[in-house]
């Protein structure tokens, strides 16, 4: 038996097609979680959250007329959430520059930690840690930073990204690379300061 | 690099960020979907690419056809001259046969 509180997405879009407001209103509130856990994980620096996810609804009405179906609709959506996140990420021209100096406390002692510890024990503090990573994430461009944030911080699979933003195995693979090797030679920098 | 190397501080610094809780709310927030429903609906509707193509395919249609017919209009005085019995071009084996007849 189908579930009767389950969204009827297909009679829905029908409807938002035929300008139904409230079948619209439905559909953001369906979707917003989807959409606002991407804006969240790839805000940019200076960007309020509910600005950016109100861009990514209007271009997902604006383009609907071109959704032929051929993917599910959550990934359609995902892919104009990734891509918009990417292009405000794009149009930050400079990076701010990682320095010891701007950490917090926190931050500082779980870098220290993770540079100086060699055993695998994760360092304790997660909400510094968790802030730590956005800062080296900053450190990379922006479709490298989203493929490693998806790849080590998210854990989805290669396939699981190649459905969300549309690019290929090989390039996810390779862009995951070349941030992994950007992050590598960060630590050493790192390191080698911290020693001197 | 290999990312599940836990020695490495990269994979240790995930590994712990992962841990850290979202307590953000993740519904929308009030008056968030009307009033992005009533934004999206209040400006019209974009063409599709296909209708754009079939409204400029016809216009270029007509276009066409107007070309052509200011190309026959034009030169129409110069077709209806040209009979088969008249020699409008300087043709010696014309003359030459006109001559013996």
């Amino acid at each position: 038996m189908s579930d009767p509180t389950a969204f009827d997405l297909a009679g829905c879009l029908q409807r938002v097609r035929q300008r139904d407001q409230s079948a619209a209103r439905e559909l953001v509130d369906e979707l917003y979680p989807l959409v606002i856990r991407i804006v969240r994980a790839h805000l940019p620096r200076h960007v309020a959250e509910e600005d950016l996810s109100q861009e990514i609804f209007m271009k997902m009405f604006t383009r609907l007329e071109q959704y032929q179906g051929a993917v599910p609709f959550s990934h359609w959506v995902s892919r104009i959430a990734v891509t918009t996140c990417i292009d405000h990420l794009r149009a930050q021209k400079r990076r701010p520059e990682f320095r010891w100096a701007d950490l917090s406390e926190d931050e500082a002692a779980v870098l220290d930690a993770v540079l100086t510890s060699e055993s695998d024990q994760a360092p304790d503090d997660a909400l510094a840690a968790r802030e730590l990573v956005n800062k080296l994430l900053g450190q990379l461009n922006p479709a490298d930073r989203l493929v490693l944030q998806l790849l080590d911080l998210e854990q989805k699979t290669v396939a699981e990204i190649r459905a969300l933003t549309g690019w290929n195995s090989s390039l996810i693979k390779v862009r995951a690379f070349r941030a992994r090797r950007k992050l590598q030679k960060l630590f050493k920098e790192l390191q080698r300061k911290e020693h001197s | 690099m290999n990312p599940t190397d836990r020695r490495h501080p990269w994979s240790r610094l995930v590994a712990a960020a992962r841990a850290a809780p979202d307590d953000r709310d993740p519904a929308a927030p009030f008056g968030f979907a009307t009033r992005v429903a009533a934004l999206a609906l209040s400006a019209p509707p974009r063409p599709s690419f296909s209708l754009v193509f079939e409204r400029l395919s016809l216009r270029a249609l007509g276009v066409a056809c107007l070309l052509m017919l200011a190309c026959v209009a034009v030169s129409y005085p110069a077709i209806a001259r040209t009979s088969d019995d008249e020699v409008t071009v300087r043709d010696p084996i014309a003359e030459v046969l006109e001559l013996e007849s």
